[in-house]
């Protein structure tokens, strides 16, 4: 059996887990489950893609398959989907959580999400596009594991965002604010807490890395506008077997799902990878609800 | 000096249901001002609605002679007011030094530090436990962290939500005892409690709130002495 299912689990937990982060913070935080979460990974995706367009192509830097135009392009997507997440919580969310009642603003995040595929659809079409088509040469790892330099650099472009989002609130009095909000927003409020810088940290920390996400996607396989949808029930399962509010949570719940739907790829078919995040999703939810690093609600 | 006025005040969390009504209180600098009264009375209520977290529909609140009437919860903190609430007062999943950087976010950055390190010295318990999540706290102990947390601001007035409940005896005079300290600083605490003896005995005035207003205010010993209100409004008779 080759265990090449291990490295491409890795590369799609990678994708799934910074995903999960800005589910996992919107829940906790704004408490309400963002179904348009998987839309700011497929607009960050696509408006990296329009800044290439305006940048211009370029010689990609060997052994990658992209240059410069795609690293700019990904800092300035990620602050234009951040943008989209605030107006967003503008004209929408915020009027909606000001009636207090989370229902309402999930199901108008259902809405705002139909709204943002198909307008993605209709700027974009839905046939598929590339950052770029180079191909790449897989170097070999041993144990029959190859690894292409795009795989190499998402990677590392992973850990040290997932390691700055995990400084970054756990060091900083913004993080600490964040949490302490989590926890308890009365008191929040009460020690002096700006809620509404809160909650515009949480939407632009979760809103840059879902396009950070979609970008990794999009440099992987490609860019489509159902590529949100896609990959909406495996960070909802990743968040949840992380434990809602969790960041190292959210992470290791997307490390877990990306490597069982590759094993499941290799082991039972590809026809059943889609349902592997789901029968996690409800094994946790039967067994363990807060999940993996997630405490009880008192 | 009276620092804090509270004018005829109205508040309910529902439109049309008051449950504070038309309540006065002051309190001068210095002051540890008790109120107290039977449950539904509205005693939390006024002091939330004080603190922000009731919707105030009619009445004044004055800080220093300023109108924080309509001052948003989170920046009464930063006018001098700071409130505990009765429960859920600190962060649990926060460790006790991490509870008390949040709470000093509004101070300059410069300054947290050694201001955390003055509020361990006032309360050298928490300097041991300082690494520990605040959860794992005692009661008596979680008590004097949310009491710490709010004093790190250096507010003017502390408002204090029933620090004694679910409290043993001893770990409520411990608190009181503490409060009674804190107030040598020159601070100024308005307390609602249910426990009249242990409040009045460390009070200097009080109010006995009664559906939603004040029905009795005074020195008070005064107020611990009259048999008719200790009966009435106390709930218990003075044991002695």
């Amino acid at each position: 059996m080759s265990l090449q299912f291990l490295l491409n689990g890795l590369v799609n937990g990678s994708m799934i887990g910074l995903g999960a982060i800005g589910i996992t913070l919107t829940y906790s935080i704004l408490r309400f489950s963002n179904f348009a979460h998987g839309d700011f990974m497929a607009w960050g995706a696509y408006a990296a893609l329009a800044v290439v367009g305006v940048l211009g192509g370029s010689t990609p830097l060997k052994p990658l398959s992209f240059g410069w135009p795609l690293m700019t392009a990904l800092v300035v997507a990620m602050a234009l989907t951040a943008l989209l997440a605030l107006v967003l919580d503008w004209l929408l969310f915020a009027r909606l959580r000001a009636r207090g009642q989370s229902i309402i603003v999930v199901m108008a995040s259902f809405g705002a999400s139909m709204a943002l595929r198909n307008l993605l659809e209709f700027v974009f079409t839905s046939r598929p596009a590339y950052y770029s088509r180079a191909i790449q040469i897989a170097m070999p790892l041993g144990l029959g594991i190859k690894i292409t330099a795009d795989q190499i650099a998402l990677l590392l472009l992973t850990v040290v965002l997932v390691t700055g989002m995990h400084l970054f609130v756990q060091r900083s009095q913004r993080g600490r604010e964040m949490r302490a909000y989590s926890q308890n927003p009365a008191l929040a409020r009460v020690i002096g807490i700006d809620v509404d810088a809160v909650v515009r940290a949480t939407w632009i920390i979760g809103a840059a890395l879902a396009c950070a996400s979609g970008v990794m996607v999009g440099t992987l396989v490609q860019l489509r506008p159902l590529m949100g949808l896609d990959l909406l029930l495996p960070i909802f399962a990743a968040a949840i077997l992380g434990g809602i509010g969790s960041i190292p949570g959210a992470v290791l719940g997307g490390l877990v799902i990306g490597l069982s739907e590759a094993a499941a790829v290799q082991v039972i078919g590809a026809e059943w990878r889609a349902a592997v995040a789901f029968v996690i999703l409800m094994a946790v939810l039967l067994i363990r609800p807060m999940g993996l690093f997630g405490v009880a609600e008192r | 000096m009276t620092i804090l006025q509270v004018q005829s005040l109205i508040a309910g969390y529902e439109p049309g249901l008051s449950i504070v009504r038309g309540a006065s209180i002051h309190a001068a600098e210095a002051e540890i001002v008790v109120i107290l009264g039977p449950n539904g009375a509205g005693k939390s209520s006024l002091i939330k609605a004080i603190a922000g977290l009731v919707p105030i529909t009619g009445g004044q609140v004055l800080l220093d002679g300023r109108d924080i009437t309509t001052v948003p919860a989170h920046l009464k903190i930063r006018q001098g007011l700071a409130f505990v609430p009765q429960t859920e007062n600190i962060f649990p999943l926060m460790t006790v030094e991490e509870n008390l950087r949040v709470s000093g976010g509004i101070l300059p950055r410069a300054e947290v530090g050694p201001r955390i390190e003055e509020i361990y010295q006032t309360f050298p318990d928490l300097a041991r436990q300082r690494a520990l999540m605040a959860g794992s706290l005692s009661g008596g102990q979680r008590q004097m962290l949310a009491v710490a947390r709010a004093l790190i601001v250096r507010p003017r007035v502390l408002m204090l939500d029933e620090p004694s409940a679910g409290l043993s005896p001893k770990l409520v005079e411990q608190v009181f005892a503490r409060l009674t300290e804190i107030r040598r600083s020159g601070l100024t605490i308005v307390l609602v409690e249910q426990n009249a003896r242990a409040a009045l005995a460390i009070g200097d005035r009080a109010y006995v709130l009664v559906e939603g207003h004040e029905a009795h205010e005074g020195p008070a010993a005064t107020l611990w002495n009259d048999p008719v209100i200790a009966e009435l409004y106390l709930g218990q008779r003075r044991a002695s």
